[in-house]
């Protein structure tokens, strides 16, 4: 798979996994956040949905769908690294393995 | 119809699968779409804003749009872990579909990974799941 896909892939997840983030943020009724910090997170999620939608529009112009829908997959990887990354969150046996499979299924796919 | 399948017209199971069944529909419609309008000019093509010229994308996006009425209708019914962990069923439904639709020839290795991603992603549904309500 050329790097021009792969980044446009990468960008078309990742900007979904933020969007969904904000939108969770935005519309959670128990945050302490303020009423404009939470239209401003809300116009950040549809910005990221937007991103990601379009982007994986023109990735649909050029590939398969069977070979781009398997990759929506790497979310769950994002979401966990996330996690360990900004809030210390553990990987643990489960989700290591649960990633391992995801990676080595996209890769098959990607070389398909 | 027999008054034994009432039930499960009613119930979240019901509304899952029609959420899967509107997400596979979307998506094949958008890739419909997509290769209808896939050779005009843009002034950026890496953003598929050219696909909104074509109809099948309008009907993509409502179904889209309706799927997420659904999950919502499903959130209130059944817990998130379970709920994530069923819809997953749509990477399964999506590669039969292109097969069947849009006649898109799908490798042993394709269909291999689609197996490990699929499974993978069931295997780490609850705990995925966990972490996203943190984020």
């Amino acid at each position: 798979m050329n790097s021009y896909a792969l980044t446009m892939i990468l960008l078309s997840v990742l900007s979904q996994v933020a969007g969904q983030i904000w939108l969770k943020k935005a519309l959670d009724s128990n945050s302490i956040a303020s009423r404009q910090r939470k239209a401003v997170t809300f116009a950040c999620a549809i910005a990221g949905l937007a991103l990601s939608f379009f982007v994986s529009l023109g990735l649909l112009q050029k590939y398969d769908l069977s070979y781009y829908y398997p990759f929506q997959g790497l979310s769950v990887i994002i979401v966990t690294l996330a996690a360990y990354l900004f809030l210390k969150e553990r990987i643990t046996l489960q989700l290591s393995l649960g990633m391992i499979l995801i990676s080595a299924g996209v890769i098959l796919v990607s070389a398909s | 119809m027999k008054p034994s399948t009432l039930p499960f017209l009613r119930s979240a199971y019901f509304l899952l699968l029609l959420d899967a069944l509107f997400i596979t529909a979307s998506q094949v419609f958008l890739k419909i779409g997509a290769t209808e309008t896939a050779r005009v000019p843009s002034v950026a093509q890496w953003l598929g804003f050219t696909g909104l010229y074509s109809n099948w994308v309008w009907v993509g996006i409502v179904c889209l749009i309706l799927s997420f009425v659904c999950w919502m209708k499903v959130l209130r019914r059944m817990p998130l872990n379970i709920a994530f962990m069923l819809s997953n069923v749509v990477h399964i439904l999506i590669p039969i579909s292109c097969w069947l639709f849009l006649k898109e020839v799908i490798t042993p290795t394709r269909w291999s990974g689609i197996a490990l991603v699929t499974i993978g992603l069931m295997i780490v549904a609850t705990p995925t799941v966990k972490l996203e309500e943190r984020l």
